[in-house]
């Protein structure tokens, strides 16, 4: 989670962001080939040789002169898995590449959009909704930096790529396996428009510019998925008194059962149940069971014990449990005092 | 080159534009020894006339984007009054542009290709590559140049055309 003060970043942090990302992009160029760089010029002559009255000559042609001129090209694309959710979380992010595919150095504006229609919730863009990775760990946290547009639009060299998040919060009135879409869409700065648009003399070192196939915007889609585990608890008596009966007079014994379930999707990891032991009752020894097999009351490597290290408490651990687990059953036994 | 939906008298206006360059070419021309030879260098442009239907014509290629085709075209006179015989063209395939299998074409003409800077030619099928320690057949972006081998004398005012494709890379 984000700091509430880590969202105000001072004048010379934008600095040094800059600085951070242009290092970043010089590090992936090199990676792949986006084509012949923009202002690239390819010159063409041809030879002809012959031999005319027993001399053999040699002759040139004109040479033609061919400018490659910039592509405008811009693929987004989602990093992050399908992100796992709870009703009111906070700063939850989702990661994209934006890759400069053209063959020029180009500008590209960022924008989220979270009001998409095709889910079930719309995610609430945080205050600011969009980081740089900066620390280019793929995972969001307080090194990375906001994106202040118009201001750090990221500059990518062909083949240049930039990594974004998206943050957003997520409503409270989600119910479990709904969905949320929120969108990432990069648009480059010289111009978008249907693939062969010019843009006249806007290319690198003032060659036009033409847009590609991708229109010069591309947008990618992540998607958060609310999976709250719910878990049911119950929690079953049966007394037994000392004279065959079902009075709960001091000396008889109180057998508690919990069943426990996960009844959702999701899991719940490392679950552990507790049960402090009530007042005017005294634990029964060696009376734990987990799913009928018994547990030690020592702390050892079995799954439960009876903690009497601070107020007397009967602990099992039931590890991750999912739907599929189905109940799980703990009993232990009390007597009254 | 802007508008690519042009109307009628744009595309007359193209053409009279597009003569005027091979008018322009054709000056620039070398006269030396007797042959002359000229190249030309175009593009398939693809439009979409008034009705609706896509009509594709060569443009003079002054400016490409990378994946674009270009089309080299070299046209040679004998202007002397005798038969020029071994008369071989050669062109470079530039490192930028990459040379499409099946388009070098001349008529009457044997035509090889190099994989060495032009140091030697060979056919196309004869041609290997040296790839990791073993030979492999040449394949189209191997190429570095080509060659035409005039299988006869180009007699006096004859004239012959030798013509190649290539995708800027």
């Amino acid at each position: 989670m984000r700091p509430a003060n880590q969202q105000l970043v001072p004048a010379s942090v934008w600095a040094r962001q800059t600085l951070r990302v242009c290092a970043l992009l010089a590090l992936s160029t090199a990676a792949i080939a986006a084509g012949t760089p923009a202002g690239t010029v390819i010159e063409n002559t041809a030879t002809v040789s012959f031999d005319l009255a027993g001399t053999t000559l040699t002759i040139t042609s004109n040479t033609t002169t061919i400018t490659v001129v910039e592509r405008i090209d811009v693929v987004v694309t989602l990093q992050s898995p399908q992100i796992l959710v709870a009703p009111n979380d906070t700063n939850r992010a989702l990661l994209f590449r934006v890759t400069n595919t053209g063959n020029g150095t180009e500008t590209f504006a960022l924008a989220i959009d979270s009001n998409l229609s095709g889910d079930d919730f719309d995610p609430v863009p945080a205050l600011p909704p969009i980081y740089f990775d900066t620390d280019g760990s793929g995972d969001f946290n307080v090194g990375d930096l906001p994106y202040n547009p118009g201001v750090d639009d990221p500059v990518l060299p062909a083949d240049g790529s930039v990594d974004i998040f998206l943050v957003n919060d997520i409503p409270g009135t989600v119910v479990n396996a709904e969905l949320g879409f929120s969108q990432l869409t990069a648009t480059s700065l010289t111009g978008t428009g249907a693939p062969g648009t010019e843009y006249t003399g806007q290319g690198d070192g003032g060659v036009d510019a033409i847009i590609g196939t991708s229109g010069g915007e591309d947008l990618d889609v992540g998607e958060y998925l609310v999976s709250e585990v719910q878990i049911s608890v119950i929690k079953a008596q049966a007394v037994s008194d000392p004279f065959g009966g079902i009075q709960a007079l001091p000396g008889a014994t109180i057998t508690y059962t919990i069943t426990v379930e996960v009844t959702s999707s999701g899991t719940a990891t490392a679950s552990v149940f507790q049960d402090l032991i009530p007042t005017f009752s005294t634990y029964l020894p060696n009376s734990i069971t987990l799913n009928t097999a018994a547990v030690s009351d020592a702390t050892d490597a079995d799954a439960g014990e009876f903690d009497t290290s601070g107020a007397p408490t009967v602990v099992v651990r039931l590890g991750d449990l999912t739907q599929a687990d189905g109940l799980q059953t703990v009993i232990f036994e009390v007597t009254i005092d | 080159m802007s508008d690519t939906r042009k109307g009628t008298d744009m595309k007359n206006l193209l053409s009279a534009i597009l003569l005027m360059t091979a008018m322009s070419v054709s000056a620039n021309a070398q006269e030396q020894g007797h042959l002359n030879v000229t190249t030309t260098v175009q593009k398939e442009q693809v439009t979409v006339n008034e009705a609706g239907e896509t009509e594709r014509q060569l443009v003079a290629a002054d400016t490409v984007v990378p994946g674009e085709k270009v089309i080299y075209t070299i046209t040679f006179q004998n202007i002397s009054d005798e038969p020029a015989e071994n008369v071989v063209i050669t062109n470079p395939i530039d490192e930028s542009l990459t040379y499409v299998d099946g388009s070098a074409f001349g008529p009457g003409t044997d035509i090889q290709f190099s994989v060495d800077g032009g140091q030697t030619f060979a056919s196309r099928e004869a041609l290997t590559v040296d790839e990791d320690g073993s030979d492999r057949p040449a394949e189209a972006k191997d190429f570095t140049h080509i060659r035409w081998v005039m299988q006869q004398e180009l007699a006096a005012g004859a004239q012959g055309t030798a013509r190649f494709s290539a995708v800027l890379k």
